[in-house]
């Protein structure tokens, strides 16, 4: 049953990245002279890679951003975060979001956790972006700080109620390399996080990671790409306590839908990943073997 | 122990973020160069338009049309909506050489450029 399940939802992924593939060819003969394109802001063509954008000093947006996580080692594992964010612009330089968590946990017969079925309100976050080095038409290269405090009262991978406290810090850059057509996305991130149990344990562990992604405009509205990420999970905050390690890689879809409104998706799955310790293929423990990202969002 | 951590890099942060909000500030204070474009006929006029590099600009974006307009440049960071017959005011950052569009976001043939040398 299981395995007939898996093999629908390649057939779907493949059928998907055919239609995605007939879709840039037709996009490619189509596409005008992408000298006359308005120029795109970057920070979310690139899938889970987060761009150096940070909007434009007044724009304000709302967004329903959700992260999907699927299979373990065992069982039936489905987890979401959807982050509903608001976002805005106050000056040429720094772009501030704020919102709420939502979390939704499918869990069943996994040695691991408890099975568990909910959705629940999950906590809060904010995010401060400065832009350190701007793309200018002699500069292609932008980069962005980012801060992001997040508040979780549920635990993103079992979903039992915790207090936890998450700090990502990233760096955000791109590089246009082919004017209104190409861009190339790098991130580094630092996520140390720190979970109190409603038993009083508490657990220290950090993420630190990068990606590389290239992204490929084939029509004004329309960005199609792919990204690779290695992750490094640490039992302490310090990288004193490494637990394993993971590469990620998959596809990104980017539209403008309207002028004021764009959607963007992303699909990573697990190509190599090893868990100290434990000679299995891939890292179940801490990373998922596929993530997927769907997010909407409308300026005002 | 780790919240008094977490708490000083949310304060660091914040620093961080209120010294970029107040870098434009200074940069107000130079005396900037103004520049003044109509909006008619969905139409950008001068749609070319030059100022000096590292100065601060002010546009001065006045709307002929009978309906709003929306200023807006993804290299400028800008955006501000004109309504019809008014004159919308948008201050740009001291900008390095180079070529910055902008458009009325509300209608696509409406282009223009600022050249900064």
């Amino acid at each position: 049953m299981r395995g007939a399940i898996q093999s629908g939802r390649f057939h779907a992924i493949a059928l998907g990245a055919a239609a995605c593939f007939s879709f840039w060819q037709g996009g490619a003969a189509r596409a005008d002279d992408a000298s006359s394109w308005r120029e795109i802001e970057t920070k979310y063509i690139f899938g889970f890679t987060t761009g150096s954008g940070i909007g434009l000093e007044g724009e304000k947006e709302f967004t329903i951003d959700t992260v999907g996580r699927f299979g373990k080692r065992d069982g039936h594992y489905t987890a979401t975060e959807t982050k509903y964010e608001y976002e805005f612009t106050p000056s040429q330089f720094v772009q501030i979001e704020f919102g709420a968590l939502g979390a939704t946990h499918n869990i069943r017969g996994m040695t691991d956790l408890d099975d568990r079925n909910q959705i629940a309100f999950a906590g809060g976050f904010a995010e401060f972006r400065y832009l350190a080095i701007e793309r200018t038409s002699n500069n292609p290269l932008s980069v962005t700080l980012a801060f992001e405090p997040n508040v979780r009262l549920i635990d993103e991978t079992g979903g039992e109620r915790v207090h936890n406290y998450e700090f990502e810090t990233a760096v955000n850059a791109d590089l246009e390399l082919v004017k209104n057509r190409l861009y190339a996305g790098f991130n580094l991130l630092y996520e140390p996080e720190y979970t109190q149990t409603l038993f009083g344990d508490t657990v220290r562990e950090a993420t630190v990671g990068g990606s590389a992604a290239l992204a490929v405009r084939v029509l004004s509205n329309l960005v199609l790409g792919g990204e690779v990420w290695y992750l490094r999970h640490y039992d302490a905050v310090d990288f004193s306590a490494f637990t394993g390690d993971a590469v990620l890689l998959g596809p990104s879809l980017y539209i403008q839908i309207t002028p004021k409104m764009f959607m963007t998706a992303a699909w990573n799955a697990q190509v190599w990943g090893r868990e100290i310790g434990n000679p299995v293929s891939f890292n179940l423990a801490e990373f998922q073997r596929h993530r997927a990202r769907l997010k909407f969002a409308w300026e005002f | 122990m780790f919240a008094v951590a977490i708490m000083k890099r949310l304060t660091l942060a914040a620093a961080i973020c209120g010294i970029a909000l107040l870098q434009a500030a200074p940069s107000q204070a130079q005396q900037a160069t103004e520049i003044r474009v109509t909006y008619s006929n969905g139409q950008f006029q001068p749609n070319q338009v030059s100022a000096p590099a590292d100065k601060p600009i002010l546009f001065r974006v006045k709307n002929l049309d009978a309906k709003a307009m929306e200023f807006e440049s993804t290299s400028l960071r800008v955006e501000k909506v004109v309504a019809a017959g008014t004159e919308g005011v948008i201050n740009v950052r001291a900008l390095k050489a180079g070529r910055y569009e902008f458009y009325d976001d509300f209608n696509d043939k409406a282009r223009g450029a600022l050249t900064v040398q």
